[in-house]
């Protein structure tokens, strides 16, 4: 049951906003090995960020290559790992938005990915098999407010430094300290078979 | 249902805690495994990325549909527009019988510009007639954009117009 976790994102964070510092000015320079690195990075968390927002596949796929594409005219704002974090994070949005207003080739409502819970039934080898913990996990997900499951999805793929810049760009508070539990991840925390006080193992 | 009991729930307030980081890191594993970004897409973004010029101007894809070729059976031609701050890109693809396709396209407002196609091989280029069109009547099948190179100064438009990449 204890098995030591992954550590994703842990890792040492100054290094990491020195690397990304770096990285940044590389791609002012016009350094394509750098702008390169930094797509590796931060892509999976934008895919998260469109699919959020309902897109189908090939859509979600349009708009996170037109951020990254819209970023290269505006990189000479950007200085700071938190803060490319959470222009990216915006930008995806707004051109998330921009597809869904646009009408074009949009999810009907009931086909979000929570429709598409895989049922572990027989027969369904093809579908994505989610075992016990993971299972428990998605259908205390499911059980929270909209809000809080886009919330909870794309703050799980934020590089832990940025969390504070991606919040703020999402409308979520941040406490002076630096960012809190929220209530999407509080009523998460609850709703799980651990209970508050433990995780899921 | 087991809901929880009052005054259980870990209070909202407080820094984020170990146990957090945890769920959060088997939540970024549940989505890596029911939604994953597709593998090649950080490729398709380094190749729409490469570009001689940082000075763009985004040309968004705003529709794209499929219209089965009569004449030709089950062939499909494919359009797909962009639009940009200046300009709207309308490119038509059809298949050609040695496996290339030829690429049809038109600039509004129409207007002369260079314009070239840039592919996993050599980059073609084409003029656009005064009508604001162009082709590539031979392209490799694979990963392709276009690019609008700048008119005259004088004209006012100084930045390149660039399409995201398309698999085509």
């Amino acid at each position: 049951m204890d098995e030591p976790r992954p550590v994703t994102v842990r890792a040492n964070q100054a290094g990491r906003a020195a690397r990304m510092a770096n990285l940044l000015s590389a791609a002012r320079a016009g350094s394509e090995d750098a702008i390169g690195q930094i797509v590796s990075e931060l892509s999976p968390l934008l895919w998260q960020v469109a699919r959020s927002a309902g897109l189908s596949q090939g859509d979600a796929e349009d708009v996170v290559q037109t951020a990254w594409m819209r970023l290269i005219t505006h990189l000479d704002g950007i200085h700071d790992a938190a803060a490319l974090t959470g222009w990216l994070v915006t930008t995806t949005k707004r051109e998330a938005w921009r597809v869904r207003a646009a009408g074009r080739k949009q999810l009907p409502a009931d086909q979000d990915v929570f429709a598409d819970l895989p049922d572990q039934g027989p027969g369904s080898e093809e579908q994505v098999i989610l075992d016990g913990q993971r299972r428990a996990l998605w259908l205390a997900i499911g059980q929270l407010p909209r809000r809080c499951q886009e919330l909870l999805r794309m703050i799980a793929f934020t590089p832990r430094p940025d969390y504070a810049a991606v919040a703020t760009a999402l409308g979520m508070p941040v406490g002076s300290v630096g960012p809190t539990r929220g209530r999407c991840l509080a009523k998460l925390r609850a709703l799980l078979p651990g209970g508050p006080d433990g995780s899921l193992a | 249902m087991t809901s929880p009991e009052p005054g259980r729930l870990p209070p909202a307030d407080e820094p984020l805690d170990d146990a957090d980081f945890g769920v959060l890191d088997d939540i970024r594993e549940l989505f890596e495994a029911v939604d994953p970004m597709p593998a090649d897409l950080p490729e398709r973004i380094r190749f729409a990325l490469a570009l001689r010029d940082l000075e763009i101007e985004v040309a968004r894809l705003v529709e794209e549909d499929q219209l089965a070729v009569a004449a030709r059976g089950t062939e499909l031609s494919r359009t797909i527009t962009f639009d940009s701050d200046s300009l709207t890109i309308m490119i038509r693809i059809d298949a050609n019988q040695d496996g290339t396709v030829r690429i049809d396209g038109w600039l509004a407002p129409p207007q002369c510009r260079q314009v070239e196609m840039k592919t996993a091989v050599d980059p073609l280029a084409a003029t656009s007639d005064s009508q604001g069109r162009f082709a590539f009547g031979r392209v490799r099948r694979g990963t392709a954009q276009l690019i609008v190179h700048p008119a005259e100064p004088s004209s006012g438009n100084t930045r390149s117009v660039v399409t995201p990449a398309l698999i085509i």
